[in-house]
């Protein structure tokens, strides 16, 4: 093993940290703000990556499908939250979890049904589909893409969330929902926005995985769970704590399997079992 | 509060009694749907004890019922014992699983709790995924059921083996009514109605619903061994969280804190995969459709909606008092 | 019976309990009075242990309470009653004061028997629904039972629990004047045994059941005295007028 290898890991490490950053993020701001569990963002994702494939099919472009699978999806979210999540809002956590887990198994069945049981693939842009020299080590471009891409997502969140109006609105909405409604901001218009936009990452983050995993009914429920984790992990509603909670995941996922195999998988449990215990705010709780 | 009302003993007894004559008069497939149902029906009900009356919404169910089967797997198999003193400490091995979960989330609630035991039944799942010892994604298999020949009763026949699962259904909903009517179990309720009083009339109530989900994880652990002497192979995915998930999704189907509801909806629920599995295979939509609609339609589930549209026919027994109007409405909003 | 030593509660900066300290007598009635936001029902609080106190130390017969939590005081014989309902609303009157029974005979981890079977446990009802005059509607759900009946309920789940020390906070609270007499009664009809610490409003049931009064002025202890002594004294008047009347 020498540094190379170690170079290697870090960048895979890396780029898995930047997916669930994609999807932890949405996750966790819907969490903070409308007190909502999402199980079926997972599932989300994993429409993504079948939309960008039959896109990609059809065009013949990646980047068209990289553009309209994140807008399809961000338009199934919508027809959610109008038809279900709205008003499930104040139903407790239980008929939220049961309601997603309702639309897991229906999503399910829809991609079976539109494409079939056979995993599908999507092919990484000419652009990107050779290897990049970084570090003295040989490593695809179209990972690094994700890095950038994940980092380019993470500056952009920040930026908006820090330094525009809309942002400050989020803040204070997630600390307090009823003073924001005092200071006149339209906390339903703001929700839906949020979701939506939750929505569009996770169909841009199945998408963008789609030539690096390929796409299989089990990725929306398999990728769930770390999603999850990264969430709980890092306290709900914080994008610094997504950010934290997606790299512990990340690194702990990718080093593990290589320092601790056996004990790696089991050890991100523990993590979380720790943290809700001890810290159920999380690591970087949004509030105060 | 737990009743075990006319009604309900009344709905166990038919269901009981459909499922033997099913197993009695069907050929060797319906005996193996009937023994599925019960070990889906004695977990549901299990959870239901934790769930419904604790307000345990537990994800970590099928982790409990994998662990009674593995322990039972590898005590038999593994290290040699006999199958009964083996199941007996399977049992207990998952009621401790159970009350160490409910211990160390005892002060978690709401979504906390929910991903805790998600957490906790992963830990499990992954453990075994990951033991080669354990046979990892393979498994174990070569496991065997009770010798009762000295009775007279040969377990390996298909038609004994579906009676024998029921009478052990019937022994764990027995069990669960009876602990649920006892002052452990009416003091689970109490603590789930109003835990802040509770503990003001000095029961702790985090030891409280330790125990209570110890409890319930060995129901579950009825579940486990009956699985492993059911197909007497083992594999992980007995533990993987979707498991507990669809139990829980049978629980609410049947009727959330009915007890008998999740049995019936364990009845239900297998039906119903069968059936439709003989027109399609995509029947999770259909389950997915049915699971959003109870929720949105009020979350009674089966039962409870027979019961309450029951309940709303009969007259009430007691004339309400008439309220009070004035300042003290505000208190009146508490629940 | 009861003794608190210097006790201070500080949230943030701002004290709201400070260096209080008095003694119970066993079967004694002492009424807390003080204006809006005087610090009662936090000191109250810190009696039942639902908030520790920063400082000072609580005795029960002589030894620390102090680090109980809420259960293992109640075990010791302190029950309180709140000033907002706080009821098992789905539950008959009769299940509620059942529950509190059970769990002051620790009958509460029975998972065999049923412990409203239980003869102990049911003769401690029949006493207590007496004592609190719920007797005819021990069999209504307390859904649909009055708000009087409700605060009558109240102090009943403190009593069944068979306490040595009870707390009462503004048993009255919101009850019309109808009503009040029913309390004169209740309260004259406890235990002679039971210690009694009550937090009130109504000034006439307050010097009429008190053998001694303490009166709490911005977290501090400004007055403690017999019921006469207190009727007399000027630094009490001049806290207390105001609000006296408006509330009597």
């Amino acid at each position: 093993m020498d540094a190379g290898f170690w170079v290697l890991q870090l960048l895979n490490a890396t780029q898995f940290s930047m997916l669930l950053f994609l999807l932890s993020v949405g996750l966790t701001v819907i969490f903070g703000l409308l007190h909502f569990v999402n199980l079926a963002h997972g599932a989300l994702y994993m429409l993504g990556a079948y939309v960008g494939i039959s896109v990609a099919a059809s065009s013949g472009s990646f980047w068209a499908a990289f553009i309209l699978a994140p807008i399809a999806v961000t338009a199934i979210g919508a027809v959610l939250y109008v038809t279900l999540i709205d008003r499930l809002r104040g139903a407790g956590p239980m008929n939220q979890v049961l309601v997603t887990f309702g639309l897991i198994f229906v999503f399910l069945d829809v991609v079976r049904l539109l494409w079939g049981d056979v995993a599908l693939s999507l092919t990484a842009p000419k652009s990107l589909s050779g290897a990049a020299e970084i570090l003295g080590v040989s490593y695809p471009a179209y990972r690094l893409f994700i890095i950038g891409l994940g980092a380019v997502v993470m500056a952009s969140l920040w930026l908006v969330l820090s330094r525009t109006q809309i942002g400050a609105m989020i803040r204070a909405s997630v600390e307090n929902e009823a003073m924001a409604a005092a200071l006149g901001i339209n906390v339903g218009r703001l929700f839906f926005s949020v979701f939506c936009l939750g929505c569009a990452l996770a169909g841009l983050a199945g998408v963008a995985a789609a030539p690096i995993v390929s796409a299989t009914t089990g990725m929306g429920i398999s990728i769930l769970i770390p999603t999850l984790i990264v969430v709980v992990i890092g306290g709900l509603g914080s994008l610094q704590g997504a950010i934290l909670g997606s790299f512990i995941v990340g690194f702990i996922e990718t080093f593990g399997a290589v320092l601790l195999p056996g004990f790696a998988a089991v050890l991100i449990y523990v993590l979380l079992a720790a943290v809700l215990v001890l810290r159920p705010e999380g690591l970087l709780p949004a509030r105060g | 509060m737990f009743h075990q009302t006319a009604t309900r003993t009344l709905v166990l007894l038919i269901a009981l009694a459909g499922l033997a004559i099913y197993a009695t008069s069907g050929g060797y497939f319906a005996r193996e749907i009937v023994v599925e149902i019960a070990i889906l029906a004695i977990l549901a009900v299990s959870l239901d004890v934790a769930a419904g009356f604790g307000g345990m919404v537990s994800l970590c169910h099928g982790a409990i019922m994998g662990i009674a089967a593995y322990a039972y797997a590898i005590l038999t198999v593994k290290l040699g014992l006999p199958n009964l003193p083996a199941a007996v400490l399977s049992l207990a091995a998952a009621a401790i699983f159970g009350t160490l979960v409910g211990w160390i989330t005892g002060r978690t609630t709401g979504i906390f709790f929910i991903m805790a035991t998600l957490a906790f039944g992963q830990m499990a799942y992954t453990t075994i995924f990951k033991s080669r010892w354990l046979g990892g994604d393979d498994g174990i298999g070569s496991l065997s059921r009770f010798d009762l020949a000295w009775l007279g009763i040969d377990l390996d026949d298909s038609l004994v083996f579906a009676l024998y699962a029921l009478v052990l259904l019937a022994l764990v909903y027995i069990a669960a009514a009876w602990v649920l009517r006892s002052a452990f179990g009416r003091t689970l309720s109490g603590i789930h109605a109003n835990e802040d009083r509770m503990r003001a009339l000095g029961v702790n109530t985090v030891i409280h619903r330790a125990r209570a989900l110890g409890f319930s994880a060995l129901l579950a652990g009825v579940a486990g061994i009956l699985a492993a002497q059911h197909t007497l192979y083992i594999s992980p995915q007995l533990l993987f969280w979707t498991v507990s998930g669809e139990v829980l999704i049978v629980v609410i189907l049947g009727g959330l804190g009915t007890l008998i509801g999740p049995l019936v909806g364990a009845v239900l629920f297998v039906l119903l995969k069968h059936q439709i599995s003989d027109y399609t295979d995509h029947w999770h939509i259909v389950i997915g459709l049915i699971l959003i609609a109870t929720v949105l339609a009020g979350g009674r589930g089966l039962y409870g909606q027979v019961e309450h549209m029951l309940a709303r026919r009969r007259p009430a027994p007691e004339k309400p008092a008439p309220e009070k109007p004035g300042p003290e409405k505000k208190g009146l909003s508490h629940a | 019976m009861l003794e608190v030593r210097s006790l201070c509660k500080s949230f943030g900066g701002i004290r709201v309990t400070r260096d209080v300290s008095f003694r119970l007598q066993p079967g004694e009635r002492r009424v807390i009075l003080g204006p809006n936001g005087a610090g009662k029902t936090t000191l109250f609080n810190l009696l039942a242990g639902v908030l520790p106190p920063t400082s000072g130390d609580i005795l029960l017969e002589g030894q620390s309470i102090t680090a109980l939590p809420v259960a293992e005081r109640a075990k010791k014989g302190l029950s309180r009653s709140y000033q907002k309902n706080n009821l098992f609303e789905d539950l008959t009157v009769r299940e509620n004061l059942m529950l509190a029974a059970t769990a002051g005979q620790r009958k509460s981890a029975w998972m065999i028997r049923d412990s409203f079977q239980d003869p102990d446990v049911r003769e401690t009802v029949a006493e207590v629904a007496e004592q609190v005059a719920l007797t005819d509607l021990l069999d209504a759900p307390v859904r649909s039972a009055s708000y009087g009946n409700r605060r009558q309920l109240e102090v009943g789940l403190a009593l069944a629990t068979r306490p040595r020390i009870l707390l009462m906070d503004e048993p009255t609270s919101g009850v019309g004047p109808s009503m009040i007499e029913g309390f004169h009664k209740l309260l004259h009809g406890l235990p002679k045994a039971l210690t009694v610490l009550i937090i009130e409003h109504d000034m006439d049931l307050a010097f009429d059941v008190a053998d001694r009064i303490t009166v709490l002025n911005f977290g501090e202890v400004v007055f403690e005295g017999t019921p006469e002594e207190t009727r007399g004294n000027t630094v009490v008047r001049d806290i207390y007028l105001g609000d006296w009347q408006a509330d009597a």
